[in-house]
């Protein structure tokens, strides 16, 4: 049983006047337990939308959404159930800080779930630890972190909860590389700690084809791919006629294999790239 | 929902409205509210709805979006005319209970009060929907201008006036991302008694205040790299000039002044 399923989504705006713009349409979902996805596309290609339905934050126009096999929107409880289920994280998380320590911060989530003190306390310092916040952070205020430091108590906020589904809205924007491989790597660990799916919004094809299982394209407020990386960038043409991009290293590969290089095309970390240009010399 | 409210929006147009220099709008506004409670009796009101019919024809703006504007202050006009129905006891009566008494003459204040409110909301959004808030603000700034003895400050309280009227969106709109944050987290804002509901807005207040308190630097250091300081010596690149069209809306609020003034003292009773 898929652990999030959406069927034929749509969420319009102004609905019933002739503006009515849909900001997603017809979406049918299927994502499998564990799976780390990558969801890309473009500004208003309803990514963030998508996002904010999964966790019944914005009601469907039309469309179910089931998470765990159940419907979210059957009752008062369930809507308020899922918040738990599905954590998301938004863009800029660091501006929703507010508590005196950022102990008492990352514990907003799992204070509102009704947990037990101790239980409470359990959850908030296995979330610091997996963003790498230490116990002398714990009792700062969350005013005095630096950038980076703020970002992640913010995503350890949400991390607390121990949400089965977790999806984070750009966790990396405005951060420098070292900043962003820092939470890519926490993100990594903590689906193969705690085995939850995670859902990652990015800008970036490298990010995504970094750590992805599998690669969300949304197009025109519409999936318009979904599989693994592999099936994915192998269709990198479609991806950039979308107006989106392909790694780096991929557009060097096909370059390279439509120059008649015996290469294959679908590269799409450096890694690989390195593997696949060693084994061409091998041969030569 | 709360991007419904429409008080205080712009509409941009091109009507003559619109090109009414903003001095003038904001004067003979004041002028329009201040006639509505000179007049005494349905005649004169008439006169004022009269009136405003044609400036909102001028404007262009839809009626839909002018109602929609009146619709939040609903209860409150209700509520008035229930209590001037109730409270007023002249003429002849139309139906008793107990202590509950309809009057002719209730009602008749009841659907007068009605209309001045309706008046009063709807002419002083035609202000803001023809008018945006900078143009308002640099009006208000003209208009003050002869208190200018007190320094700088005429100046400066309109320039406050016009980042604060900027700022109304970006708030909100912060506000919406906030809030949606902490109900991911779990946040429960909809359930509980008062004193439960306001110290769930606390997670809400924090963060919306520390960003207002960055963004205030921001734009303040934005300015300051724009060498602005202050109002004095600071020249204009839209001058006001007073032309033909404010010289015949000025003509038309006399006029209406003149008539309400004659029907009132024609016409002594309400009706």
């Amino acid at each position: 049983m898929p652990i999030v399923k959406t069927q034929d989504l749509s969420y319009l705006y102004s609905t019933g006047t002739p503006f009515e713009i849909a900001a997603i349409r017809d979406v049918n979902l299927e994502i499998e337990q564990g799976e780390l996805v990558g969801i890309i596309g473009h500004t208003g290609s309803g990514k963030s939308t998508l996002v904010q339905h999964l966790n019944g934050l914005l009601k469907p126009t039309s469309g179910k959404i089931f998470v765990d096999g159940l419907d979210i929107w059957e009752s008062k409880q369930t809507v308020r159930d899922v918040r738990f289920k599905v954590g998301l994280c938004f863009q800029y998380p660091e501006y929703q800080l507010f508590e005196e320590t950022v102990y008492k911060d990352i514990s907003f989530g799992p204070k509102n779930m009704g947990l037990s003190e101790d239980e409470i306390d359990k959850k908030v310092r296995m979330a610091a630890s997996f963003v790498g916040l230490k116990e002398e952070h714990l009792d700062k205020s969350p005013f005095y972190l630096s950038g980076g430091e703020k970002r992640r108590a913010a995503i350890a906020g949400v991390m607390a909860m121990e949400p089965k589904v977790l999806i984070l809205d750009e966790p990396t924007s405005g951060l420098d590389p070292k900043g962003r491989d820092t939470i890519l790597g926490m993100i990594k660990e903590y689906r193969q700690d705690t085995g939850s799916t995670v859902l990652v919004v990015s800008h970036s094809m490298e990010d995504v084809a970094k750590m992805a299982t599998k690669v969300l394209v949304m197009n025109e407020s519409k999936v318009a791919m979904y599989g693994t990386v592999d099936e994915i960038y192998s269709r990198s043409d479609e991806i950039i006629k979308m107006g989106l991009d392909v790694p780096q290293i991929t557009r060097v590969f096909t370059s390279l294999a439509k120059c008649g290089v015996n290469v294959n095309p679908n590269i799409y970390t450096v890694n690989q790239g390195k593997l696949e240009l060693a084994k061409l010399f091998k041969k030569a | 929902m709360i991007s419904d409210i429409t008080i205080g929006q712009y509409f941009p147009g091109n009507s003559i409205l619109h090109k009414i220099d903003p001095r003038m709008k904001i004067v003979l506004t004041f002028a329009f509210i201040i006639i509505i409670f000179l007049c005494k009796n349905f005649y004169a009101l008439g006169v004022m709805v009269l009136m405003l019919a044609i400036m909102v024809a001028s404007s262009k703006i839809s009626i839909k979006v002018i109602l929609r504007g009146v619709k939040p202050i609903l209860f409150i006009i209700v509520f008035t005319a229930i209590l001037n129905i109730f409270y007023t006891d002249k003429g002849e009566t139309w139906f008793e209970y107990k202590f509950l008494k309809i009057t002719s003459g209730g009602v008749y204040i009841a659907i007068f009060m009605a209309i001045r409110i309706i008046c009063l909301i709807i002419a002083s959004s035609l202000l803001t929907y023809t008018t945006s808030p900078t143009m308002i603000t640099d009006g208000l700034e003209r208009l003050l201008s002869p208190l200018e003895f007190m320094k700088n400050s005429v100046h400066t309280v309109a320039m406050m006036m016009t980042i604060a009227l900027r700022f109304i969106p970006t708030l909100i709109e912060e506000f919406e991302k906030i809030t949606n944050a902490q109900k991911a987290r779990g946040a429960d804002l909809d359930s509980g008694g008062l004193i439960q509901r306001s110290k769930a807005l606390v997670p809400i207040f924090i963060p919306l205040f520390i960003t207002s308190f960055r963004r205030a630097y921001e734009l303040a250091f934005a300015m300051e790299c724009r060498c602005y300081n202050g109002g004095e010596g600071r020249t204009r690149m839209k001058q006001m000039k007073l032309t033909k069209v404010d010289f015949v809306a000025l003509f038309f609020i006399v006029a209406m002044c003149v008539a309400v003034i004659m029907l009132n003292m024609n016409f002594t009773h309400l009706l």
